[in-house]
């Protein structure tokens, strides 16, 4: 099968004069099961309310939930009152919910930060919403849809993985839906090891810049 | 547990709702309609409940879930089509079947970005049929149509319509897209490594029934999977009348028990319920079990990537339920349907050969490619002269069963090796079926629309392998639109009023411009409108843009030239 970037950068130069996209975009892989235990370097990233912030802003967290999300997923809005819920449950238990918009915005405009504002303000996110432009935290943690959910876990001072999937597995209804983010929280805050610890993202496919 | 409970309930497949009469099916889903001359298509991302658990990540069109609506076309009217990208990736629209300019033709050329506008048009030409529009990005197909990017087209003409034929949409005139899906443990669609699906989708319902009435009923069915070829058939084994194939009416009714109907493919049947009691039910079944190796669903394996649960095994498309008949019920079939006149071999001028290669297995497997070339989008396969009719000849010494398909034209099969052409073919195709070991020879004439640069394409239908490079792409030429010999200057046009906040016109430097194509970009080169061959008297739309610096980019037609003005939204 041909590379599809390699596709669509013949095209664009082919047919550049006839006005079709200018971008490449690619897919990827990788192996889920491989990332469990994979560090992840601290970040900085502007958040909606103009501050910006870093996992070193938080001295006394043992871990992160990490969200991948965006603002026009339809399968992503479905989380919305969900986050709010996780970080309220976990907030106060030293395991803070950080959610992440590494959108490609030149692909796709309705994930710009002004949208993120609007959408934050206007779903009264409990948690930071950050603008993750230039692609480089999403391509350390590898997420592939949104939302893409991550639990990170301090051991030895760095920062690790410990989850990496859905938040749960029913985005239409979270009452019948198995609590995959919860339930490794939980895990995680008791001392165990995560008994689930990869599941598979569902929603939009995240591309990334090349 | 609750969630144990919960799960074990029936499956309510959420965007159709379920039928109480018989639990173990769902209510068949009827696509809306839209018809008139100018057409809006929103094409989005989604999702749908295909299965007990997590919801199942779809496209839609306009307000579907899977699967668009379906777009009423009257014959020489003019069609405008607005399309809108609202996926999360670029795509492009191929108008399946329609004879019309290949910068229209939504082929891989007309790539449409998230967010961009495509404004083709065209005057429809097409007999009355069933035609269907669907994605086309090149290695990109196969994922969204398996997400259910897609919808039909149904031609009416004048000829048809005077016909006493059943044709109240969704009461005696249905609709019927088949195709299989197979699901993750998460339920996503699977879209690589993945030739056939486990479930049956018809009209994205599964296990789908639907009330028909007491009398001739027509069933629309259209093959839109990925390889799979589905040989229809009634579970009482009636004979049913093929009415048309993909490109119109054929001269007499067809009557057969079974037919095969191969990936794109498109035929119209009758089926006499009249004689059938009120609350009786029958299944519509393809009866694909017992094929000789290289029919496409005929492996034995049930998993892997040419395995699948449906594979060589009789399974049901649509339970139908008879029901009252209605008033103004079709009783009988017209004898003579149409007068089509067909070319002949002998009225060809130029024969080309295409080959099936490639596709082997082994460590050293490639791709199955036409000629041993896998398909580029900057290589101009053929070029056709326009006005020219042409033979061309299909041969698949090759491993497996294909579907070779053309734009821009209606072809006649006018043979095939091993076997006479069948009856169920013998009218007007856009895609025929291409078993192992055999050859076909159609006769197409290449007219009205030629064009120096846009191709058109002709592939194998099996999106998976069109998307592994097995398509070619052929320019039609007309004496005077060939690539230039002689440098022409480009001249100059203006855009005013400027700054406009409602409309903008185009002044030309020189009467001998034409605009080719526009591109309308916003200050960060996103593009907002793709306008091919834009009329542009009464002046551009740009009352929807948001105040700003935009960039017009317009390829002149004779030279294909492109100029870049800025205006101003105010």
């Amino acid at each position: 099968m041909m590379n599809r970037a390699r596709a669509l950068t013949l095209f664009a130069l082919t047919f550049a004069t006839i006005g079709l996209a200018g971008f490449t975009v690619a897919g990827f892989k990788y192996d889920r099961n491989n990332i469990i235990e994979k560090t992840i370097s601290d970040f900085r990233l502007k958040n909606v309310d103009g501050s910006s912030i870093s996992l070193s802003d938080y001295p006394n967290a043992k871990g992160f939930i990490i969200i991948f999300t965006c603002n026009h997923c339809p399968f992503a809005k479905l989380y919305t009152k969900r986050l709010n819920k996780l970080s309220k449950m976990f907030d106060s238990l030293g395991v803070p919910l950080l959610a992440i918009n590494s959108m490609d915005t030149a692909i796709y405009e309705d994930e710009n930060f002004q949208k993120m504002q609007e959408i934050a303000l206007a779903e009264k996110y409990n948690f930071p919403y950050l603008y993750d432009n230039m692609q480089t935290v999403v391509k350390d943690f590898k997420a592939d849809h949104t939302p893409h959910a991550f639990i990170i876990w301090k051991e030895n001072e760095v920062w690790k993985i410990k989850y990496s999937g859905a938040i749960d597995d029913n985005g239409q209804d979270p009452e019948i839906a198995t609590p995959f983010i919860s339930d490794a929280v939980e895990e995680l805050l008791q001392g165990k090891k995560v008994a689930k610890s990869v599941t598979s993202s569902v929603g939009c496919r995240i591309f990334y810049r090349k | 547990m609750k969630k144990n409970i919960l799960n074990l309930a029936i499956i309510v497949f959420i965007a159709f709702s379920s039928n109480n009469a018989n639990a173990q099916y769902n209510t068949l889903w009827i696509p809306d309609t839209l018809s008139g001359t100018h057409f809006e298509l929103t094409l989005k991302d989604t999702f749908a409940q295909f299965k007990t658990g997590n919801q199942t990540i779809s496209a839609g069109v306009n307000n579907s879930k899977f699967w668009g609506p379906t777009l009423f076309f009257n014959k020489e009217d003019t069609v405008y089509m607005k399309v809108k990208n609202k996926l999360n990736d670029s795509t492009t629209l191929h108008w399946h079947g329609m004879h019309l300019p290949a910068v229209m033709d939504g082929g891989p050329h007309q790539v449409i970005p998230p967010g961009t506008i495509w404004q083709p048009y065209w005057k429809v030409t097409n007999n009355a049929s069933t035609y269907w529009y669907h994605p086309h990005l090149h290695t990109m197909t196969q994922e969204q149509l398996t997400k259910g990017l897609g919808g039909f087209i149904i031609v009416r003409d004048q000829h048809e319509s005077s016909l006493a034929l059943p044709r109240s949409y969704g009461v005696d005139d249905i609709p019927l897209v088949l195709t299989s899906r197979r699901y993750n443990a998460s339920n996503a669609f699977v879209t690589t490594k993945c030739s056939y699906g486990d479930y049956m989708l018809t009209n994205g319902t599964p296990n789908a029934q639907t009330d028909l009435p007491k009398q001739f009923v027509r069933l629309r069915i259209l093959n839109a999977e990925m390889e799979r070829a589905y040989n229809l058939g009634f579970s009482d084994n009636r004979t049913f009348y093929i009415i048309a194939t993909d490109g119109g009416l054929v001269n007499t009714p067809v009557a057969v028990t079974k037919v095969i109907l191969a990936v794109g493919e498109r035929i119209e049947i009758l089926v006499d319920l009249s004689n059938d009691a009120v609350g009786s039910s029958l299944d519509l079944e393809a009866y694909n079990s017992g094929f000789a190796i290289g029919f496409p669903g005929g492996e034995p394996g049930t998993t892997g990537e040419f395995g699948s649960l449906l594979n060589n095994t009789t399974f049901n498309l649509l339970h139908i339920n008879v029901v009252a008949q209605t008033n103004n019920a079709i009783k009988s079939i017209p004898s003579t349907l149409a007068n089509n006149t067909y070319w002949t071999a002998a009225d060809a001028t130029v024969s080309r050969t295409i080959k099936v290669t490639d596709g082997n297995p082994g460590p050293n497997s490639k791709p199955f490619s036409l000629d041993s070339q896998p398909f580029d989008l900057t290589q101009i396969n053929n070029t056709v002269n326009l006005n020219t009719i042409e033979k061309w000849t299909i041969t698949n010494n090759n491993v497996f069963g294909h579907t070779f398909h053309i734009h821009d034209v209606e072809f006649k099969i006018v043979s095939r090796s091993g076997s006479s052409v069948g009856n169920y073919e013998a009218g007007w195709k856009d895609v025929l079926y291409l078993p192992r070991n055999t050859s076909a020879t159609f006769v197409a004439k290449f007219d009205d629309y030629s064009d120096s640069i846009h191709p058109f394409m002709y592939h194998c239908h099996f999106s998976n392998h069109e998307d592994g490079g097995m398509m070619g792409q052929f320019v039609v030429k007309s004496s005077t639109t060939g690539i230039n010999k002689i440098e022409e200057e480009l001249n100059d046009f203006s855009i005013y009023p400027n700054p406009s906040s409602e409309k903008i016109y185009i002044k030309f430097g020189s009467p001998l411009m034409q605009a080719y194509y526009i591109k309308i970009n916003n200050s960060f080169g996103r593009t907002i409108y793709m306008l091919p061959r834009p009329q542009l008297q009464n002046g551009i739309d740009i009352s929807n843009l948001s105040p700003g610096l935009y960039f017009l980019q317009l390829t002149d037609e004779k030279t294909k030239g492109t100029i870049t003005k800025k205006f101003i939204v105010e």
